[in-house]
């Protein structure tokens, strides 16, 4: 169906980089030997999941988040490799500063995938889709990795446009795209009108069903609606997002701040946790995580927040927010601890997580006029004052030289979190 | 039982409201606590909230018909009675509803058992702690110093005893005392004796800040003091509030004797310049003042937003410095240091500093700084 809508504004200068099977990618090229097998990153236990499937690998139905477990029996002369996750942050940061070199704005959406507004750059590098083809071709001399690129009017179209560029999977083996598909101005509806619905933002499998209940299926179907009736149906506000999206019109910029929103930990556990003595432990050992990220970024956190999820999949998360911010191993414990207590972790605990947000610039500290004053011992950020020792002598001797003493046991190593380790995602089987 | 009353709406919605404001909105461990509780005698009604730490009750006079005890949903009544016209409303409650009438609008609404209310003891009950003698207060200079020291009590509920504020006699007078540790307010009432010469009392600052919202501009407060509780009596209303037991830090040794260095600076002027200068202090980033023979400079600057600055003209005796101070507390202290002119004394950088209006000896605001390595 042709609807008639106001066009999309703006010129065709956004950019969605979206890297190839990333993690996957980067486990090949520094073992070339994998080349051309599947090769499966993630969790190796019980509970483990994937986090990035090569395309051949994919071939076989395996996909990322997919249980590790699944992954085996669908294609089980795959490799299957342990994350390295620093190792994927360093390549991000190398590749997202090839961007920078584009454009000052760039919003990573995550390691392996960002947004950038190029409509700055047109007047010296050419067309949108040539600025997209040069930076494509430097991730590959550069980092020997490919990428695929989306270009178009606005962000959700660009998004839209990679999926159109992306490498696809086949019995054969991986069949390659075009590396970047461009929507001309004028062509967005010709685009857009027949996707699927769910290929909009916000439309989830329970938007998706309501809509299909109003015969809904494509984009198309959605932008001639009237919009009040799309209200109607979906709420005000997310009617008229997704009615504007529907038609093609998304006026979000491309957010640039650097800065992280939140700095948390979590881990899934190889079987569930019960009592709170085994909790305790492994509150201190992501506190400890937790709180020397956030000293290693020079930020306090706000706000402490804890999730705990449980053997039936029920997820709770609880917040609190502290009178000042705060990055020392011994507050975030507390204040995450205080959190805990209010669950009962009876049911069984699957995966624990801590995380901080409303993070603040480190170097400020509001003084108090009474704690000067007070020098009892077991006083919080007395013992804070251990901190920087502990991450001076960890930048030195390696993360596991020194931690908290209730995670060591006679004759094995320190147990605390250290993501430099070749650490599976997910548990190993016990 | 039943019940049933005829009344002005206005009344009946200024009691609801002020006794809904005792009313917990966590709900909590009694769910009969979610409710205001009724109780009508002849021609008296009696509109109680609390959340066993902070009671309010309003006595209004209403046209009774039959006497009773009800328990209703505090916030859904109060929104019932705020949405009718003004006239006369009529409350009739019998079984499992109460029934509001006025004009031709009704609404019925489920009650709560009343049996399961606590049983609060009204102040002027024999039996209760608090009966005897009632001590007066002026409301409005009450009211006043409230404001003044109420701002400084902590609301961490992890730390009990800052969330009060201290009342001690001193010099003849009422002293006042908040701190949440990080700010310090001190405020006497001279004149004004309604302790024993070692008595002392911890008053939740929440209690206190409905106080003087209770408090009009004329009139007295009286206040009974027994061992647990303190109870304040203004016009029909009754607050009554747990006390805080514990020991105030020792806030004397807090106040520092002398300062080196005095800034002097019209109080108005300034409140406007923080409050300007502030919008660009975000995310726990201080506000920086840089004190010289210039006068004033305030800045504030938060990474990937902006800065604002802006100079002033004040008067400074002592050395250069720039102080940082959190700029809600800084705020906070302006807006309760009263007076056409305001001194800010300081240290240094990292030393308390001493807000106070020129020529008020009766109150002081103490700041601790914000370090910025």
């Amino acid at each position: 169906m042709r609807i008639s809508g106001r066009p999309p504004d703006g010129a065709v200068g956004f950019v969605h980089v979206d890297m190839d099977a990333f993690f996957a990618s980067v486990e090949i090229r520094r073992h070339p030997e994998l080349r051309g097998r599947p090769v499966v990153v993630g969790g190796a236990g019980r509970r483990g999941v994937v986090a990035a499937a090569s395309y051949e690998a994919r071939a076989f139905g395996v996909h990322s988040a997919m249980p590790s477990a699944r992954a085996r029996r669908l294609c089980p002369h795959a490799v299957f490799l342990p994350g390295d996750r620093r190792c994927y942050s360093e390549v991000s940061a190398r590749v997202m500063a090839i961007f920078e070199e584009v454009t000052p704005l760039v919003e990573p959406l995550s390691l392996d995938e960002a947004f950038l507004d190029v409509r700055g750059a047109i007047r010296t590098l050419g067309p949108a889709d040539r600025i997209a083809a040069s930076i494509r071709e430097r991730v590959l001399d550069q980092e020997g990795l490919t990428c695929s690129v989306g270009v178009a009017s606005n962000k959700l179209l660009a998004k839209l446009a990679t999926e159109r560029a992306k490498p696809r999977s086949s019995p054969e083996g991986p069949v390659f795209g075009s590396g970047v598909h461009m929507i001309a101005a004028g062509a967005e509806l010709d685009f857009l009108n027949p996707l699927p619905v769910a290929a909009l933002w916000g439309v989830g499998p329970a938007t998706a069903r309501r809509l299909a209940g109003m015969g809904v299926e494509t984009v198309g179907d959605l932008a001639s609606l009237p919009a009040g009736r799309v209200a109607s149906a979906l709420g005000a506000a997310n009617g008229r997002k997704l009615h504007r999206l529907a038609r093609g019109i998304d006026d979000s910029p491309v957010a640039v701040d650097r800065r992280p929103k939140s700095i948390g930990h979590e881990e899934t556990y190889p079987r569930d946790l019960t009592t709170p003595a085994e909790l305790g432990l492994e509150l201190t050992r992501l506190a400890d995580a937790v709180a020397s990220r956030l000293r290693d970024a020079g930020v306090r956190a706000r706000t402490v927040n804890i999730k705990v999820r449980f053997g039936d999949f029920t997820t709770l998360t609880r917040s609190v927010t502290l009178p000042h911010p705060v990055d020392g191993t011994r507050a975030v414990a507390s204040a995450a601890a205080g959190l805990l207590d209010q669950i009962d972790p009876a049911p069984g605990v699957r995966l624990l997580g801590i995380s901080g947000s409303g993070l603040a610039d480190g170097s400020v500290r509001q003084l108090s006029l009474i704690d000067a004053e007070a020098s009892l011992p077991d006083r919080p950020d007395r013992l804070d004052q251990i901190d920087p020792v502990v991450d001076e002598i960890r930048a030195r001797f390696g993360t596991s030289s020194i931690g908290p003493a209730s995670l060591a046991r006679p004759g094995d190593p320190l147990r605390v979190r250290d993501d430099g380790q070749n650490r599976p995602w997910g548990p190993d089987a016990d | 039982m039943g019940m049933k009353f005829r009344c002005e709406r206005d009344k009946l919605l200024e009691a609801m409201s002020a006794a809904g404001r005792a009313v917990t909105s966590r709900g909590g461990a009694l769910p009969v606590l979610s409710g205001v509780r009724l109780e009508l005698l002849g021609g008296a009604l009696l509109v109680t909230g609390s959340d066993l730490d902070l009671t309010i009750s309003v006595n209004i006079e209403v046209a009774g018909s039959a006497d009773g005890v009800a328990v209703i949903p505090s916030k859904l009544t109060a929104d019932v009675v705020r949405a009718l016209p003004s006239g006369a409303v009529e409350v009739t409650v019998a079984d499992e509803e109460a029934n509001i009438v006025a004009g031709s609008t009704e609404f019925s609404i489920r009650v709560i058992p009343a049996e399961d209310y606590p049983n609060l003891i009204p102040a002027e009950e024999p039996g209760s702690s608090l009966a005897g003698s009632a001590v007066t207060i002026d409301g409005a200079s009450f009211r006043a110093a409230l404001r003044q020291v109420v701002p400084a009590a902590s609301v961490d509920e992890a730390r009990p005893i800052l969330t009060g504020v201290l009342m001690v006699p001193e010099a003849g007078g009422l002293r006042l005392v908040s701190t949440d540790s990080y700010r310090l307010a001190v405020k006497d009432l001279a004149g004004t004796s309604i302790l024993g010469e070692d008595q002392k009392v911890l008053v939740p600052g929440r209690a206190l800040a409905e106080l003087a919202r209770i408090i009009g501009d004329s009139g007295e407060v009286s206040l009974r003091l027994a061992e647990r509780e303190a109870s304040f009596e203004v016009g029909n209303i009754t607050l009554t509030t747990r006390l805080i037991e514990g020991d105030f830090p020792n806030y004397r040794g807090l106040l520092p004797t002398g300062h080196p260095n005095k800034l002097t600076v019209e109080r108005d002027a300034l409140l406007e310049a923080v409050r300007r200068v502030r919008l660009l202090a975000q995310e726990s980033t201080p506000v920086r003042m840089a004190m010289g023979p210039d006068g004033l400079s305030l800045t504030a600057a938060t990474a990937d937003v902006g800065k604002a600055q802006e100079s002033m003209a004040a008067a400074y005796e002592g050395e250069e410095l720039t102080v940082a101070f959190n700029p809600s507390y800084l705020m906070d202290g302006i807006e309760v240091t009263t007076g056409p002119e305001i001194t800010l004394e300081t240290m240094d950088e990292l030393k308390p500093a001493l807000l106070r209006s020129v020529g008020d000896e009766d109150f002081l605001y103490l700041l601790m700084p914000v370090r910025v390595s």
